[in-house]
């Protein structure tokens, strides 16, 4: 295996064909994404394919080296990039991060997307640990669900939904961003390019058996960030779950606090094995839809609890 | 040999069509052949095109006019696809090779041999009734067989795609083979894709084959399957032939008259082969150059 070598950002300031970078959002084992501004002083996000494991980019350098042997495996993972842009620029979804342009430069290939402003469902959910309310999960995710089924409908995996990659605008509306993990993770066995999963959110298959990935495992990790809401945190990862299953089902977990409709559809999600998850974002979203008036609403008793509760803490 | 053959394969709503269609007769035998690459594996339109292009290259050598073993000529033309379909996954150094499904046929003397790997059919239709149908090699399907669920239930099940035996890959294939089945006239025999019976049932694809010719009926229920289907519409394909061995069929469909061909004559027609260039896994800077033009298209294209 490659030693892990880290590739320095280009600089602030650093002038990119008709953006200018401001700095760096994010470095990832496949990519750099900067913040940069157009010629209209319009903030972009910029991502840059550079996959560290096979281009190596000196401090002080533009262009990033690459060695003969690396080269294919560059090469292709180039192709995965186009593919990850080609998916986007079919994609004009609310749901979706807009890609606005595609471009060479470095020796690399740059895709510039919208920059959104607000931040990601992961500070949300530290932010309100154990205080996110139903109808705050219904109303991201429904229409989280109906972004990801856009996705879907172009063939598309993401393979890397987790709450730091759902973000929420000011607006409250959800956005689904960085495709990085889509295509890569469908190769497994190249030393070069190495599939990424998330603890906690990656389904099964994806440690286990990455040709039975499907919608299926895009739903999984919608399940565990729907769990990560109401948990506060990440649930068990699934390669811990195969070996000893210690999650809780949520159903279990908090029948006191959300109704039992979105609970069961959260653990209907989580299932291990994959064939017994909803299959496409439509079932689960017609789950979660379903029976939805009959959602427990507060009454006066639990109104009368709740004022009780106050008047306790003050 | 006399019969009535309509083919087509269909994008759905996908991005390519990993389909690959093609028949080809001589003067004494007919070969159908469909393969549908496996859309999660990469190039599976490769490993498609390569079956369906082996295959009736294999059927040009073979049959002059007749062929001597159908059902040795399925076998060994099968393996040497998977075979082909391997030496292309080493020749281009891909860390995994491309998968396919596929189904074949033959018929010869009227006589009907076939065989398939993976998910696509092939439904002998008699008396508008199915006299028989292949058995998909997937977990629904053994699902089925145990018992455990019902035909309707797989339609819907979640791991329907889930197929266990392809070409390509890193098993070598499991294929099934047909007995030796004799044809009646007027019998009709499709081949399809998993896109094509999944949304329509088994129950449609009779009805709607029962109640006219083959060129009529399979754009009819093609349609209706991309209804269907919706919006997740997979990539659809269907050859579909109806065996006349009487004189007595309709003059003004076009039936297709073998006798008057010369022994080494082969007529073939092949579906898709247009956009089905064999890419190359390497990039050159042409290629990404027209890589980024496409993108720049389908920018500029969907944010008006």
């Amino acid at each position: 295996m490659p030693t892990q070598q880290t590739n320095h950002p280009l600089p602030p300031g650093f002038q990119l064909d008709r953006y200018r970078i401001e700095r760096q959002l994010s470095l990832g084992g496949f990519s750099i994404v900067y913040l940069a501004y157009d010629e209209d002083g319009t903030p972009v996000a910029i991502k840059e394919y550079l996959p560290n494991s096979l281009a190596l980019r000196a401090d002080g350098q533009v262009a990033p080296a690459i060695a003969d042997e690396h080269l294919g495996a560059f090469r292709h993972g180039m192709k995965c990039f186009f593919e990850e842009g080609r998916a986007l620029a079919h994609l004009s979804h609310p749901n979706v991060v807009r890609v606005l342009n595609f471009f060479r430069a470095n020796e690399t290939v740059y895709m510039v997307m919208q920059y959104e402003r607000g931040r990601t469902l992961q500070e949300h959910i530290h932010k309100h640990r154990g205080e996110i309310r139903e109808t705050f999960v219904r109303n991201v995710f429904a229409r989280l669900l109906n972004g990801l089924r856009e996705v879907h409908a172009q063939k598309l995996l993401h393979l890397d939904i987790k709450p730091s990659n759902i973000y929420l605008r000011t607006d409250g509306n959800p956005v689904l961003l960085d495709f990085g993990a889509a295509r890569q993770a469908l190769r497994t066995d190249g030393p070069m390019l190495k599939p990424m999963y998330t603890p906690g959110f990656a389904a099964p298959e994806q440690y286990k058996a990455p040709e039975d990935m499907g919608p299926w495992t895009d739903i999984y990790a919608v399940g565990a960030s729907m769990y990560a809401c109401l948990a506060g945190g990440a649930p068990q990862a699934a390669d811990k779950r195969l070996e000893r299953d210690a999650l809780q089902p949520a159903e279990k977990r908090w029948a006191d606090k959300y109704s039992k409709q979105l609970l069961q559809v959260v653990d209907w999600c989580m299932v291990l094995d994959s064939a017994q998850r909803p299959a496409s974002v439509f079932v689960l979203q017609r789950a979660l839809a379903e029976r939805h008036h009959v959602v427990h609403e507060p009454s006066w008793l639990d109104n009368l609890g709740q004022s009780l509760k106050v008047l306790l803490r003050k | 040999m006399k019969f009535t053959i309509y083919q087509e394969s269909r994008i759905g709503q996908r991005r390519n069509n990993q389909d690959r269609i093609a028949h080809c007769y001589s003067r004494d035998a007919l070969l159908m052949v469909l393969a549908d690459g496996m859309g999660g594996h990469l190039h599976g339109e490769v490993a498609a095109q390569i079956t369906v292009q082996y295959l009736t290259e294999h059927f040009q050598r073979e049959a002059r006019p007749h062929l001597d073993d159908p059902l040795q000529f399925l076998g060994s033309g099968l393996a040497n696809a998977h075979n082909a379909i391997l030496d292309y996954a080493v020749e281009r150094d891909l860390p995994d090779a491309p998968r396919t499904t596929c189904v074949a046929c033959i018929i010869q003397d009227n006589l009907a041999y076939w065989a398939h790997v993976g998910d696509s059919r092939l439904y002998l239709l008699r008396d508008r009734r199915i006299h028989t149908r292949t058995r998909d090699h997937s977990r629904v399907q053994m699902m089925v067989d145990d018992g455990l669920i019902t035909e309707e239930q797989a339609l819907h099940h979640p791991a329907r795609n889930r197929v266990y035996a392809c070409l390509g890959g890193d098993l070598s294939p499991q294929i099934e083979f047909s007995r030796k089945t004799p044809l009646l006239a007027g019998d009709t025999i499709v081949i399809c894709s998993d896109g094509f019976w999944s949304p329509l049932g088994n129950e449609a694809l009779v009805q709607g084959y029962a109640r006219g010719s083959v060129m009529a009926m399979t754009p009819q229920l093609m349609d209706t399957a991309e209804k269907l289907g919706g919006e997740g519409q997979d990539n659809l394909s269907v050859v579909a032939v109806t065996w006349e061995d009487d004189y007595s069929g309709d003059p003004t469909t076009m039936t297709i008259e073998t006798q008057t061909m010369p022994l080494n004559a082969h007529t073939t027609l092949m579906e898709g082969f247009d956009k089905a260039r064999l890419r190359d896994t390497e990039l050159t800077d042409d290629d990404i150059e027209r890589a980024i033009a496409e993108i720049r298209n389908a920018i500029n294209k969907f944010s008006k």
